[in-house]
């Protein structure tokens, strides 16, 4: 029971950093007004959470430029996906 | 419910949500159905009063070229505004990667379906626009499935289905056009709605 329990990543002890991962696992890359509006939080609740996941390499920022305006999109990296991957066999273990 | 079942739903329904489209509306298709068929109607008369050589692009296929594209714009429009508004009511933005990669593969199958309908048209083939037109149709819906309902999936092989039979029944192409965009929207549309939308 105990390596079941290990397995569980404690980044994803939080629902909105399980939810960024969710968003960005099924999408090429999300900005960050996209997933403000599905998580529907505030920025500066979202921009903590994306900054502890982009500070341990599970996902990572791309700043650009559309028009004028500044925009930040962010994509997951190798590392991530296969952390939430895990993430969600442990889940799954857990359940069934 | 415990917090790992409560996990699950919540990784399940921001997968969907950011990778599917689901501001369409079933009674939009139907209405879209009912312009199809004015339209269709409008056509049937028409060709009635004035014995349009169909099969030759005589200039009066002017108006049928036309009545066409009106009623595409006129289901398209009433689509879209039925999106716009149930995703202004569910706080969801009309255009964001979704929608614009919905859109592309909806366009690319539909353009390119539209273009070889024109083409045929002028090559004295205009019994080919039913046919062309409806198995375009379906091939793009099919391609743009995946982002949006599964029922649209299977308008898309239903759309294919009638333009073969279109194409086989050569001279009923109009009979087959009112069942590929007007009927069968309106069957989808209903069954959509009752499914999805009340």
């Amino acid at each position: 029971m105990g390596s079941i329990i290990s397995d569980l990543n404690k980044i994803f002890d939080s629902r909105i950093r399980l939810g960024i991962m969710s968003i960005l696992s099924v999408n090429e890359f999300a900005d960050f007004n996209t997933m403000k509006d599905l998580l529907d939080i505030t920025d500066g609740n979202l921009a903590s959470h994306l900054k502890t996941l982009e500070n341990i390499d599970y996902i990572q920022s791309k700043k650009q430029f559309i028009g004028r305006k500044p925009n930040t999109s962010y994509e997951i990296t190798e590392l991530g996906k296969n952390c939430f991957k895990e993430h969600l066999n442990a889940l799954e273990k857990l359940i069934g | 419910m415990n917090k790992e079942t409560e996990d699950i739903k919540v990784i399940r329904e921001m997968m969907e949500k950011s990778s599917k489209f689901f501001s369409l509306n079933g009674l939009s298709l139907v209405f879209a159905g009912i312009i199809a068929c004015t339209g269709a109607a409008f056509e049937h008369f028409y060709r009635l009063k004035t014995v349009s050589m169909i099969y030759y692009f005589y200039p009066q296929n002017i108006i049928v070229i036309a009545d066409a594209f009106v009623i595409f714009l006129l289901a398209v429009g009433v689509i879209t505004w039925f999106c716009w508004r149930k995703s202004k009511k569910n706080y969801l933005p009309l255009f964001n990667n979704v929608t614009r990669n919905a859109a592309y593969s909806l366009l690319i199958p539909l353009i390119t379906g539209g273009v070889l309908a024109v083409i045929f048209l002028i090559r004295n083939a205009a019994g080919m626009t039913a046919p062309i037109t409806l198995i375009f149709y379906g091939l793009a819906l099919l391609n743009a499935s995946k982002y949006t309902f599964k029922e649209i999936h299977y308008l898309g092989i239903c759309e294919i289905i009638v333009g073969l039979l279109a194409a086989i029944f050569i001279y009923h192409g109009l009979l087959f056009w009112t069942i590929g965009f007007g009927i069968l929207h309106i069957i989808f549309g209903f069954f959509m709605y009752f499914k999805h939308d009340r």
